[in-house]
């Protein structure tokens, strides 16, 4: 379907039904409806190109446009939160590997009345439809301006038709918008419908002054975790949780790197604060990745297994929920409010007299490069320290090197060439997918184990589910081994001189030569 | 875009009302539907009020000349494409001759139209030709329609023996068609059939008036007849149908 609107008045629809109806289209009767378009957080279905939407024009419907000229329908007894929510059929299979874990939330809801013209030929089939859309507003917003349009709904094969209607909405003045009504209604409420973007790259100048670079980077961080604080207190998809972890490590991370420019007691302050939201999201977090993964993990295990190891993933389950009313007092609590107020209210203004670090003048492209240069050597030093020897701590220390250099180059990114950037932390990251699978395979076996400790103190788990917990964790244990033979590869394969080159050439785009 | 051939080697069974309320049921279970009438006998054409034509001729685009997607016509239905057939697919097969790789010609035409769609069915013409062969060279799977009568298994049989040993065949999946409960040696025969083949779906169209009404009507019988019987059936055959396709 092709959809073109048109704005309109009362008054001028009024005369477009007419003027369609003398053009010999059958006009049908208006009907009252309410249409929602549904999108995750961050967007995903409209960065597809892709609009979902919930019609009860006439009885619940599922509506997906985008990806070709036939567009989806779907009758729906109950609004699709996740993607496993929505039928079993096509549109799960397109939708659901595109929402992933994320909860399907309404972005746009309109009401308002329509009609429908058709046009059809000889043997009773349609050719073109013009729907007519009368005062659409935006839902539960009292005063909003209502918009009348009309669209005409070309059908494929059918453009003779579609032209027709095009020539009696002209011929009574009216002019074509882009996008449709929804559109229309967004853009004249100010509804953003791409969504939240968390992206921790800000647009810098490389000339412009470290300190002033460095509160921009901080506050577009601050407005991360803040975002994304109702949807973590709300629980509903994980990835709030994860998007606000994320936002407060690299703070975090860039703090520790800004030591010669941020004052050093603002540094110490909220490097200890930001300390503090990681301690108490992370158990959270730790237990929305089982319940997450649990599919994965078990899969490779024969289904009496699966099923001994179900009361491990109840406990799982059940610590969730208390671990989840924990975060949500944690990040409601004074603590929480009067850190986020202060840290906020610095990065706007700063304090007065307050004593700044050296190189807060200085151009940020030659802050950035500097600490991104060290950094880099940080890591190598450590990681040819690393031999089959070493303990795992060594790599659990090389991971967090690793992370500090990836979040400069992300965070400071907006004085580097994207292109090469990109290319840079491609590269770093085959590095880090293996010390990250390193690490977390381990932990996940010492959580294992613990959980299963749980539940024998208890006397909540049959000796069949001990005994799963033990196939389980062996196979987190060979998964470690594995990842811990593959690192020197993956070292090797990263400390080259290619890799120094590539980032002299990234970094010189830092200093603008 | 999984694609779907309603085949059967003998005719009169029900093969092309199944199609057309096959596709019907997936485009209102939120498929993006195109049907592909290769019949020239044109008749699910007909029942979505589609003029029979397709410019220039379905044979000579089969032969090389044009794309597909400029002779799809919206149905109807929301999500369901059709690209009609014409008298000119009586040549098919001899416009399949001519190209140079025939085996593939279906599934090459279809492939730029792809992304757009989540299932194609293809309403084959009767027969064992070098058209259905490209047909199978498209299709993921095969949908056969079979009335249970003594020589059905026969037919399996014969279609099986075709398509053995053939590299990335179809799968074949039978039902029963034109069923008449009522009827004891259809109960026996269907019994017996689905322990021969068990890859039969479990869902068995009934021989119901209803779906003659099609011809008057020149529409699916669930949107003249949403409560009857037949309707139900189409319905589950095609969660059979989506079960195995999208599992």
């Amino acid at each position: 379907m092709e959809a073109i609107s048109f704005t309109s008045s009362e008054h001028r629809l009024a005369k477009l039904s007419r003027a369609l109806t003398d053009a010999g289209f059958v006009v049908g009767p208006w009907a009252p409806g309410r249409r929602t378009v549904l999108d995750t957080f961050d967007g995903r279905l409209h960065a597809a190109g892709l609009r979902l939407e919930l019609s009860d024009l006439h009885r619940p419907e599922l509506v997906l446009r985008g990806g070709g000229t036939a567009v989806s329908h779907v009758k729906v007894t109950a609004v699709p939160r996740f993607g496993s929510d929505l039928p079993q059929g096509p549109l799960r299979a397109r939708l659901a590997p595109l929402l992933d874990v994320r909860a399907l939330l309404p972005v746009l809801r309109v009401t308002g009345r329509q009609a429908v013209a058709t046009l059809a030929d000889g043997r009773g089939k349609r050719e073109v439809a013009v729907v007519l859309h009368g005062g659409v507003v935006l839902d539960g917003v009292p005063g909003a301006a209502p918009v009348w349009a009309a669209e005409i709904d070309e059908l494929q094969g059918y453009p003779k038709a579609a032209e027709r209607a095009r020539r009696v909405i002209r011929s009574i003045g009216l002019e074509p918008h882009g996008g449709d009504v929804l559109d229309l209604v967004a853009a004249a409420a100010g509804v953003d419908l791409r969504g939240y973007s968390g992206s921790p790259t800000v647009p810098l100048a490389p000339d412009e002054p470290a300190l002033e670079a460095y509160r921009r980077v901080l506050a577009n961080l601050a407005a991360a975790v803040e975002r994304n604080r109702p949807g973590t207190i709300d629980a509903i998809d994980p990835e709030f949780l994860h998007e606000l972890r994320v936002a407060v490590r690299r703070s975090r991370s860039v703090l520790s790197e800004a030591k010669r420019v941020l004052p050093a007691e603002v540094r110490a302050r909220y490097r200890e604060e930001f300390g503090w939201f990681g301690a108490v999201t992370g158990p959270a977090r730790d237990l929305d990745v089982y319940v997450i993964e649990w599919p994965d993990y078990v899969r490779p295990l024969g289904p009496e297994t699966v099923v001994a190891l179900q009361p491990v993933l109840d406990h799982i389950a059940r610590r969730r929920v208390a671990a989840y009313a924990e975060l949500a007092d944690a990040l409601g609590s004074d603590r929480y409010k009067t850190t986020m107020a202060t840290w906020r209210a610095w990065l706007q203004a700063g304090s007065p007299g307050e004593e700044v670090g050296r190189d807060a003048a200085a151009p940020i492209g030659r802050v950035a490069a500097d600490r991104i240069s060290v950094a880099q050597a940080r890591m190598l030093s450590r990681g040819r320290t690393i031999t089959e020897a070493s303990p795992a701590e060594a790599l659990h220390e090389l991971r967090k090197d690793a992370k500090r250099l990836r979040y400069l180059l992300e965070c400071l990114g907006g004085v580097l060439a994207p292109a090469p950037r990109k290319a840079f932390v491609q590269r770093l990251k085959a590095l880090q997918d293996n010390l990250g699978e390193h690490q977390d395979t381990e932990v996940h076996a010492v959580q294992l184990r613990t959980f299963s400790h749980e539940l024998f103190e208890t006397g909540s788990a049959p000796a069949q589910t001990l005994v799963a917990v033990g196939q389980l964790a062996e196979r987190f244990e060979l998964r470690r081994e594995a990842a811990r033979k593959e690192f020197a590869r993956r070292f090797g394969a990263y400390d080259t001189k290619e890799t120094a080159r590539s980032l002299d050439g990234l970094l010189r785009t830092a200093l603008g030569s | 875009m999984k694609v779907v051939a309603n085949y059967s080697i003998k005719g009169g069974v029900g093969k092309t009302t199944s199609a057309v309320n096959l596709a019907y049921e997936a485009s209102i279970s939120g498929a993006r539907v195109l049907v592909w009438d290769l019949d020239p006998q044109a008749a699910a054409t007909y029942f979505f009020r589609v003029k029979p034509k397709v410019k220039g001729g379905t044979s000579r685009l089969v032969g090389g000349k044009g794309e597909l997607a400029s002779h799809i016509r919206a149905t109807d239905a929301p999500s369901l494409h059709l690209l009609p057939a014409d008298f000119s697919l009586r040549h098919l097969d001899l416009r399949l001759d001519g190209t140079k790789r025939p085996l593939d010609r279906l599934a090459s035409l279809l492939a730029p139209v792809a992304d757009g769609y989540d299932v194609a069915f293809l309403d084959c013409p009767p027969s064992i030709s070098l058209a259905s062969e490209s047909v199978f060279g498209a299709a993921d799977a095969l949908l056969v329609p079979v009335v249970p009568t003594t020589l059905s298994g026969r037919t399996l049989t014969q279609l099986a023996d075709f398509l053995d040993g053939k590299r990335d065949a179809p799968t074949v999946l039978p039902y029963f068609s034109m069923v008449d409960g009522r009827k004891r040696l259809h109960r026996e025969l269907m019994t017996t059939l689905r322990a021969a083949w068990p890859n039969f779906l479990p869902t068995s169209i009934p021989a119901a008036s209803v779906v003659e009404r099609m011809g008057p009507e020149r529409a699916p019988v669930a949107t003249f007849a949403p409560s009857a019987v037949a309707t139900a059936a189409f319905h589950g055959l095609w969660t059979d149908v989506a079960a195995r396709l999208w599992p």
